[in-house]
């Protein structure tokens, strides 16, 4: 165990002391002011560019947005925060568990936050550590926990048993394990299981655009596909490509899209580059594959049904599946549960409206422009955090 | 008596290829699998240089039955070593690349052993042969190197103990003759030398010539390389020859040995090509990068050209001062493991980590 917050008192004690102070009501100014001040000093953090987006989307008129939006839905209702949140973070996208927090946070909550062992970005935990010790937060501070522990020590037992809201974060195998931990029986969870995420593209319109604007496209494809290596759920990892230039515009875009990570100067590793090939050739031995094509900065494996083994299989760090189709609408009799983002360049909304309502499985919760994929907003998943973190007191 | 180590270049080149190339195109026919691969990846069947012999993971092994002959003449399955939980590679041969690998093991090491059967201390324990029909690479080497000796002692108890009172008797029963140790880097490391330092053991194994391969990778971790070990081995238990060798349980006749000089050698029937851990492309003499083993023995899998997760150095070719031919190189280790950010993750990142 390893306690970042509070600092003046061990875990067991903080434990046992949290539900002892009250909590805000949604939008409290203190917590407005908290996340204006966070905001402050992430969007300074230009070398990391997932850090500078985090302290972009808390950005004042971003909260403010929020909240007036979050008032007109609960005019004359009576929303409490739920009360202690416990937030389980994903190792690896270092952000997730801040996102978490604000958004329970604003909706009032106190909060307990387990951040990953591996912590190799521990930069952006001091920023927020100093944030959280100056004294005008006080409040927010005797509200928060914040720790890592081993999952064989019992710590998080004892947290699943005083919280009233549960989030895991992490993939399956996480959310697994976790779920075996009893929850305090009037407790809700939210979990966050492995999802797979695609892009549609429009060959005509690739074909279409000038040279600024297709790296401009690029430009935005790249930080969906390489801000996280690919391995983010809502990364694009199957490339859909519609219309009836599939060849010419792949051409096109691919070959602009190698130069671009090439300029990026994007970090290859060698493990990764053994691994793209070695899930590339695994996958040509199954019929739904078509060819594979392993270049130096991405693979590409061409399908032409997408079962969930391949999705499975999928490695990241550039390894694309492409699936041609006519019509967006054909896209649908190959999206599974699992689907979560569909990242899209070059259609109409309407276009997009007939897809969704022709999926008949449980996929595709966010379809944003290319270049959003990564965004994270208060509804994920198909949940709105803020409804989640909050309970509705009817009174008659 | 034949040398695998005396074609140069020039006369190795052609028969490795034609030999490969006869492999590639006999695998395509015979393993669906590797037909896909070699179809859907774009490669050509017939090279026109060892480089463009195409080559598959060695990974590739652990994710699929890669196999090029009917299940039912299976008379053998390798497995790779591997911790608990982890997946093994699966080796299959038949008759014919068994015999292969038994005859090219005998040529490979006979340079250095001579053509006498000597007396043999196998530096690990029986207990790891217990299964004969599948075998680890550990089991495996020790079956195959058994062979050049006799009266084989295992030094090592069934709870890994050293045998010290049996080591002692077979040392003097045996005593004034050339002794064949045979074992695993790390075997002999930390049950051997470590436990004889522990109970302040000495011994003397006179006039021993030591075989060990298996890989240095939790050595590293205590800083020793083969000159810390060969010293500290000598030192400490008298062994005055030793000789690494590197290979692969994914590539039968891949057997690597150093010669007098400390470097590892190619034989006639093997290769190894340095790679580019970025892009693949093939490098000189001289830079390090990804070791690709070609060997002409696996018939019975598609295992004839293996990209390797190792990292080598080719020195040179055909003029390494101990006087055998072909290419001669070094291993550095392996390359780091892939570590990816993402968000699927946060279990591993706990407990298991």
């Amino acid at each position: 165990m390893k306690l970042f917050w509070p600092i003046e008192m061990g875990f067991e004690q903080a434990i046992e002391e949290i539900n002892m102070n009250s909590t805000f009501t949604p939008f409290d100014k203190e917590v407005l002011l908290f996340t204006q001040a966070l905001s402050k000093t992430l969007v300074r953090m230009r070398q990391m560019p997932e850090v500078v987006a985090l302290g972009y989307w808390l950005r004042k008129a971003n909260i403010q947005e929020m909240k007036v939006k979050w008032e007109e839905q609960n005019k004359e209702r009576f929303i409490k925060p739920r009360g202690t949140v416990f937030h389980i973070a994903p190792s690896n996208v270092d952000t997730i568990f801040v996102y978490s927090w604000m958004l329970s946070l604003l909706a009032g909550n106190r909060n307990i936050i387990r951040v990953s062992g591996k912590g190799h970005s521990n930069v952006l935990l001091d920023l927020i550590l100093t944030e959280l010790a100056k004294p005008e937060f006080e409040k927010i501070a005797k509200q928060t926990i914040i720790c890592t522990y081993n999952y064989d020590e019992k710590f998080g037992e004892m947290i699943s048993e005083i919280c009233h809201t549960r989030v895991i974060w992490g993939g399956n195998d996480t959310v697994q394990t976790i779920r075996q931990i009893q929850l305090n029986p009037m407790a809700n969870e939210l979990a966050f299981p492995d999802r797979f995420s695609l892009a549609a593209i429009s060959a005509e319109a690739v074909l279409n655009l000038g040279e600024n604007e297709l790296n401009e496209l690029l430009d935005k494809f790249y930080n969906d596909v390489f801000w996280f290596d690919q391995m983010a759920c809502s990364s694009p990892r199957l490339i859909a490509w519609c219309g009836k230039q599939h060849e010419k515009a792949k051409v096109r875009f691919w070959s602009a899209f190698e130069n671009k990570v090439k300029n990026k100067r994007y970090e290859l590793m060698a493990a990764t580059q053994v691994l793209k090939y070695t899930t590339s050739l695994w996958l040509s031995t199954e019929t739904d594959v078509r060819d594979i094509e392993n270049g130096k900065y991405f693979s590409r494996v061409h399908v032409v049904d997408v079962p969930i083994e391949a999705r499975e299989r999928h490695c990241g760090g550039g390894l694309f599946f492409e699936y041609d189709v006519e019509h967006l609408s054909d896209l649908s009799k190959v999206i599974i549960d699992k689907d979560q983002t569909l990242a899209y360049f070059g259609f109409e909304h309407s276009t997009l409206q007939v897809l969704v309502d022709s999926i008949s499985t449980r996929g595709l919760d966010r379809i944003v422009p290319i270049g959003q994929a990564l965004n994270f907003d208060g509804v994920w998943d198909g949940q709105s955090f803020l409804k989640s973190f909050t309970r509705e007191v009817v009174i008659i | 008596m034949t040398n695998p180590y005396h074609l140069t270049k020039a006369e190795k080149t052609p028969l490795l290829l034609e030999k490969l190339n006869v492999l590639t195109k006999f695998h395509v026919s015979q393993s669906t699998e590797y037909r896909s691969m070699i179809e859907k990846g774009g490669f050509q069947i017939t090279a026109n240089s060892l480089e463009e012999v195409p080559f598959l993971p060695v990974q590739l092994f652990k994710l699929l039955d890669l196999v090029s002959v009917p299940k039912e003449e299976v008379i053998k399955v390798l497995t790779s070593s591997g911790t608990t939980g982890q997946q093994v590679s699966k080796i299959y041969l038949d008759k014919e690349t068994s015999i292969a690998q038994t005859r090219t093991l005998v040529e490979v090491m006979k340079p250095l052993l001579g053509a006498k059967r000597l007396p043999m201390i196998i530096l690990d324990t029986k207990s790891i042969l217990k299964d004969r029909k599948s075998f680890s690479a550990r089991g495996a080497g020790i079956l195959g190197f058994s062979n050049f000796g006799r009266k084989h002692f295992y030094a090592l108890n069934d709870d890994m103990s050293l045998d010290v009172e049996g080591l002692k008797t077979y040392l003097e029963e045996y005593k004034g003759e050339r002794i064949l140790l045979f074992g695993f880097t790390f075997m002999i490391w930390q049950y051997v030398f470590k436990e004889s330092i522990k109970q302040g053991i000495k011994l003397d194994f006179g006039d021993s010539i030591l075989i060990h391969g298996g890989g240095w990778k939790k050595l590293k971790d205590e800083a020793v390389d083969s000159s810390v070990f060969n010293q500290l081995l000598h030192d400490q238990l008298g062994i005055r020859e030793v000789h690494n060798y590197y290979g692969m349980v994914e590539q039968v006749g891949s057997i690597f040995v150093e010669c007098s000089k400390g470097h590892l050698h190619t034989p006639q029937f093997a290769d190894v090509i340095i790679r580019d851990t970025l892009t693949f492309e093939p490098l000189s003499h001289g830079r390090q990068g990804l070791i690709q083993v070609l060997s002409e023995l696996p018939k019975s899998y598609p295992g004839h050209s293996l990209l390797t997760e190792d990292l080598g150095t080719i020195i040179g070719e055909d003029d390494c001062p101990c006087g055998w031919k072909g290419k001669y190189f070094t291993v550095a280790g392996r390359i780091p493991k892939a570590e990816l950010r993402g968000c699927s993750d946060t279990f591993q990142g706990g407990a298991r980590a």
